[in-house]
């Protein structure tokens, strides 16, 4: 295999990675935040906001995300009146896709947590909020880290799916290069390596968090 | 707002739906077949006494699960143009390899489950090990696998949508067909939509459904 079309494109590579990169931070960011909110709600007391949470929910988790990605770039614009570029589309739908699972983590890890927990803080003093955000909460998150990493992971590789709606992250600059060039097997190896050792960092960096914060129980 | 629907649409389109929608299925099932086989021998591997096995498992896991979905299937469909694979079947080596990793993680814990008393008292009870897995491990670990199996299968109703990126005319295509016809993109997206919540609900029951009636529980009876 020859690698010296990767070389000669490399800046243009290197650049489209980068993209895939800073997207990859910026929505697991997005969608940790709203699927911390979303996985609240899905537990809220008020019936209305909890059913609302627990339709959003299933609705997403039964949709491929190529599908939500298409609605959010293709579907709503004349809806809405309101067109997206490529790339808020993609950065607008991966946040709604894994916020619905991060939901359900969000959700599993607060009630792996003790009712004794909740209780014990009640009983000394504190105000349920205070209760769920200093007792529960704090407790909750570090019992996620694996769950939530996993999810991590999982979006840093559904960035790929941007390219399907004309985003050139790296695996869309692979195929342009390739389009241009017509080498398809180093260009894939080379795509391949880069989102195995993006993806496995990443992985790496969730297994060191969790043996540092893991609750042992 | 100004948009005037036509749900019409779906029903003049019903043929190249259902057609999309079976094609789905069958890569779905397919793929599934393909994932099971994979992952079960990598998850044994896994769980080996020999060292060779359990790296070339751990690397292959590993690398399969890093590696996202749509580059497994440019690697066959793009990549490995020389084998002359129609793109349905570029589609399932996609999708069982990508998946054989989860479903090798699935059944390697699994294995780990079962407390290791039950092999002992199976071998002390004089069952050979073949008979001691057959019998007494494999029954348990599939009853403890059971729900992640069902939502690994859901899962991969899903990913199939991406075989439509390598010209598979599946459900997804199928709408990116009609939407090309009539411009009728918010119809045709939501009717597919609906159609994958009633595949991904259908089968993750079935499965579910299946492994308890037809292997658990018959393993478990004398």
């Amino acid at each position: 295999m020859d690698f010296s079309v990767v070389a000669r494109n490399l800046p243009y590579l290197v650049a489209a990675f980068a993209l895939t990169l800073t997207t990859a931070a910026l929505v697991i960011a997005g969608g940790t935040v709203t699927g911390v909110l979303l996985g609240l709600a899905r537990g809220a007391g008020a019936s209305a906001v909890r059913g609302a949470a627990m339709l959003y929910i299933g609705f997403i988790r039964g949709t491929p995300l190529l599908v939500v990605l298409f609605v959010v770039y293709f579907a709503l614009p004349p809806l809405i009146g309101h067109r997206f570029t490529a790339y808020e589309a993609a950065v607008i739908g991966f946040i709604a896709f894994i916020a619905a699972y991060i939901a359900e983590d969000v959700r599993s890890g607060i009630l792996s947590v003790p009712r004794g927990q909740i209780e014990a803080g009640l009983a000394s003093g504190l105000s349920r909020g205070q209760a769920l955000r200093l007792v529960v909460l704090p407790q909750a998150i570090r019992r996620m880290i694996p769950a939530l990493f996993n999810q991590f992971v999982r979006l840093l590789k559904f960035t790929s799916v941007a390219s399907v709606i004309g985003v050139t992250e790296l695996t869309g600059a692979t195929l342009a290069v390739n389009a241009r060039e017509f080498q398809p097997l180093p260009l894939l190896a080379f795509l391949a390596l880069a989102y195995f050792a993006a993806c496995y960092a990443l992985s790496l960096v969730g297994r060191w968090l969790n043996r540092r914060y893991a609750i042992m129980s | 707002m100004s948009y005037s629907f036509d749900w019409g649409v779906l029903w003049r389109y019903r043929e190249a739906l259902l057609g999309g929608f079976a094609l789905t299925l069958a890569l779905s099932i397919v793929s599934l077949m393909g994932a099971l086989g994979v992952g079960m021998l990598a998850g044994a591997a896994a769980e080996s006494e020999r060292r060779w096995a359990r790296v070339i498992a751990a690397a292959y896991v590993e690398i399969a699960r890093n590696v996202p979905l749509l580059v497994h299937l440019y690697v066959w469909y793009l990549g490995l143009t020389t084998l002359k694979l129609p793109a349905f079947w570029c589609g399932v080596l996609g999708l069982s390899l990508y998946s054989g990793a989860y479903v090798a993680e699935i059944v390697r814990s699994g294995l780990q489950a079962v407390p290791a008393g039950q092999r002992a008292a199976g071998l002390a009870s004089g069952l050979s090990p073949r008979q001691v897995l057959r019998h007494i491990v494999y029954p348990q670990a599939l009853r403890i696998v059971a729900p992640s199996l069902a939502g690994l299968f859901s899962q991969l109703i899903k990913d199939s949508s991406l075989a439509s990126v390598i010209s598979v005319a599946e459900l997804t295509f199928v709408a990116g067909a009609i939407e090309g016809d009539t411009f009728r993109t918010f119809e045709a997206y939501i009717g597919i939509t609906v159609l994958y919540l009633v595949a991904v609900t259908a089968i993750s029951q079935l499965t579910l459904r299946t492994l308890r009636s037809r292997i658990v529980e018959p393993a478990m009876r004398y």
